[in-house]
């Protein structure tokens, strides 16, 4: 029976999937014996794995290493500059005395930047997923088709999703930035569905490799219809899963290091789906 | 030779049990084959070497078991799928008796249970099939087909070295397969997975997730949908449009039932039910409606009830431009010198407000045009939508004052000519209409003035 990488995250499952590995050596391709591989990049279900040397992955390209470090020094330049201002470059007392954030909202084709659309298709399923400006500017609608038939990979047993998640934003040398959410303790969304059950996930950085997969999650009920509906979901309420798999440990989520949020949906059957997001997220 | 079988046969420590207590007296052995079928209670050593390989089995000359041990080899040359045994049970009816009939079957051609694992699978995936996927009494079923107290491991080697793998993990499907439909364990889930894996398997552990996850995430939905939703499309379109209406006091008005007419000629007419909502704020909007400015039959607009898609239509305005607002006067007798002030009506302060807020960005940027009314309507077409008009100009009667522009999608359907509209009030001046075919908004202007 193939065993699918879903069901292989029990605590005791991974040392299975340690064990199979090791009884598989080749000596043709570099393999990493460590946890590294387990935890390493994501390798796609379906997609031959990524067996290159290390050296093979470099490219060169001079002048994109000049816009580079043009753009790089820019920025780094604004933040030395906004420190002094304050903390993430604003004035120190609108940091101590807010009460609410306007993390994102929606006024105009550039903030779509923002958000990165994905559906089942990036693991060979049928599902779409496609993000538009909604009326007046003002808005953001997500829409396409579900579709639940799995990828025929051998592997996944599950399938049918699609999601709209916050690009992770940069600093100077593509290092990640992370929102500092500590001074707040809900998160507000104003949105309108079609009556289908979404998932609000959100990530945070971590420490050590092993937390690389682990996300806070909660669910948004849409009720349908043309009235917008509000949301305020404490960030107490959200429980910790990883890859998908909900851990017996649960601890609440650091709000100092958070890295993207993202809404999904999963449906069971061919659907078509339409969700409309206002405005912003506040907290 | 009979050493190395145990061996191989073999696959956990056991055999050192096994293998000391292999000279036994063969009457034990006959004993042990009068038992009846299932032997729930564990009678020590001799109820596991029932289940447990036939090495030892073998190895006792007993002539009519060989025999039959070799009739059966030579039976079971074909491969044959457990699915065929659902096949030829699903011909009569897809049931839950049908179900358990085969489940029974099962059970009864072999004591040892052989290949119940890849069984069990087979089950899961034709559950939903035979309509029993919600059952809880199916899913304990389905375990009891699992050998009792065989997978139990009895030292602690066993119990690190995730004993009988495979039935553990047929186990966690089962108990996944539940949490996927969203049902609850009950006690006899639990008594039945201690028996077959003991209490510390992975099947008992994800038993305990499911009893703390489930009943923390089975009522958290504010607007809950019932797994068995009406067929009948009143009903339906009742329980739709009390959920997107948002508004307790709103009413629900059937403007037509549906129906089937059969016309002099011989046709079959056929009339859609037409059931819509409209709440008091709803009302008063659309008495302060401009009857200058057009109002819009928006739709069919989707709603996912679990699995089933209605579709419902809106009546609504465009935003009104600021400049062309009209700010209701407040009573003078509530705001201003005169009024109480224990229970003011307006308060200056609003309180909400910190000073570090961020007054730059204002929800009310995003507004939009008001919802005068909701409904729902068997067909989608321009005369349903128009017979609903007609039954809102009942409450409203600013209705008739108010040019009313139909914007459809029509999707795979056709839009009807304003030609073929009849008015059920008999109007006048229907202006010709061309109907303009855009694929993104289709926008029927057909401008008809009631009276």
């Amino acid at each position: 029976m193939a065993v699918s990488r879903v069901t292989l995250q029990t605590p005791a499952g991974v040392c299975g999937l340690f064990r199979r590995q090791l009884l598989q050596p080749s000596l043709s391709h570099p393999t990493i014996l460590s946890t590294r591989s387990i935890y390493g990049e994501y390798k796609r279900p379906g997609q031959p794995p990524d067996k290159r040397w290390p050296w093979e992955k470099i490219r060169f390209d001079f002048s994109k290493g000049v816009e580079g470090i043009q753009k790089h020094f820019g920025l780094l330049k604004d933040e030395f500059v906004g420190r002094l201002r304050g903390p993430e470059g604003r004035p120190l007392l609108d940091h101590m005395l807010e009460q609410t954030l306007v993390q994102w909202e929606f006024r105009g084709p550039e903030s779509l930047d923002q958000w990165v659309v994905s559906s089942d298709k990036e693991i060979g399923g049928q599902s779409e997923a496609y993000l538009k400006l909604g009326k007046n500017n003002t808005t953001c609608m997500l829409y396409g088709t579900l579709c639940s038939v799995p990828p025929r990979d051998g592997e996944t047993r599950y399938s049918g999703y699609c999601t709209l998640r916050s690009k992770q934003t940069l600093l100077s040398f593509d290092r990640k930035r992370h929102f500092d959410w500590s001074t707040f303790n809900t998160l507000y969304i104003r949105f309108r569905g079609d009556g289908r059950p979404w998932m609000i996930n959100i990530s945070a950085e971590m420490y050590f490799s092993h937390n690389k997969n682990d996300i806070y999650s909660y669910f948004l009920y849409t009720r349908g219809g043309p009235y917008w509906q509000e949301v305020k979901i404490p960030f107490s309420k959200f429980f910790l899963s990883s890859r998908g798999r909900i851990q017996d440990d649960q601890h609440c989520l650091w709000l100092d290091k958070v890295c993207w949020t993202n809404s999904s949906a999963k449906s069971h059957s061919r659907k078509e789906y339409h969700f409309e997001n206002i405005a912003n997220l506040r907290m | 030779m009979k050493i190395t079988r145990f061996l191989m046969r073999t696959q956990h420590a056991g055999w050192i049990t096994l293998f000391v207590k292999t000279p036994i007296k063969p009457s034990c052995f006959h004993a042990a084959l009068l038992r009846p079928p299932i032997p729930r209670i564990c009678i020590g050593q001799e109820a596991r070497w029932i289940h447990c390989g036939s090495t030892v089995y073998k190895d006792k000359p007993d002539n009519s078991d060989l025999s039959k041990l070799f009739e059966n080899e030579t039976k079971a040359k074909s491969l044959v799928t457990h699915d065929d045994l659902f096949e030829r049970t699903a011909k009569d009816a897809k049931n839950k008796a049908s179900f358990n009939r085969v489940v029974d079957v099962f059970n009864k051609q072999d004591i040892r249970r052989r290949g119940h694992v890849e069984f069990i699978y087979a089950a899961l995936q034709k559950m939903p099939e035979f309509g029993v996927e919600r059952d809880l009494a199916v899913y304990n079923k389905l375990l009891d087909v699992f050998p009792k107290e065989v997978f139990v491991p009895r030292n602690f080697i066993q119990r690190m070295f995730n004993h009988y793998p495979r039935q553990q993990e047929c186990a966690v499907q089962v108990l996944e397969q539940m949490e996927n439909y969203g049902i609850v364990p009950n006690v006899e889930t639990k008594v039945l997975l201690v028996q077959i894996f003991g209490e510390k398997g992975h099947p008992v552990r994800k038993y305990q997730r499911l009893m703390y996850w489930l009943p923390k995430f089975k009522h958290i939905n504010p607007f809950p949908v019932p797994f068995e939703l009406t067929q009948d499309p009143i009903d339906l379109a009742r329980f739709s449009l009390t959920r997107i209406a948002n508004d307790l006091d709103a009413k629900i008005t059937v403007y037509q039932y549906p129906s089937t007419d059969v016309t002099e000629t011989g046709e079959e007419v056929t009339q859609p039910h037409i059931v819509g909502i409209q709440g008091p704020e709803q009302i008063s909007l659309l008495a302060k409606h401009n009857p200058n400015r057009p109002v819009f039959v928006e739709g069919p607009f989707p709603l996912w009830l679990r699995k089933t898609c209605v579709q419902y239509y809106l009546l609504r305005a465009d935003l009104v431009p600021p400049e062309e607002r009209v700010q209701d006067e407040p009573d003078p007798e509530l705001v201003g010198p005169n009024q109480c002030l224990f229970y003011p009506w307006q308060i200056d302060l609003d309180l909400s407000r910190d000073m570090g807020d961020d007054f730059s960005y204002d929800v009310e940027d995003v507004e939009e045009g008001p919802v005068y009314a909701m409904c729902m309507a068997g067909q989608g077409d321009q005369a349903t939508l128009a017979r609903w008009i007609c039954g809102l100009q009942e409450t409203n009667p600013i209705l008739g004052r108010i040019p009313t522009v139909f914007r459809l999608e029509s999707g795979s359907r056709e839009l009807q000519t304003a030609a073929d509209v009849q008015h059920d009030s008999g109007q006048n001046s229907q202006s010709g209409s061309e109907q303009e075919h855009i694929i993104e908004e289709e926008q029927l202007h057909s401008q008809r003035m009631k009276q």
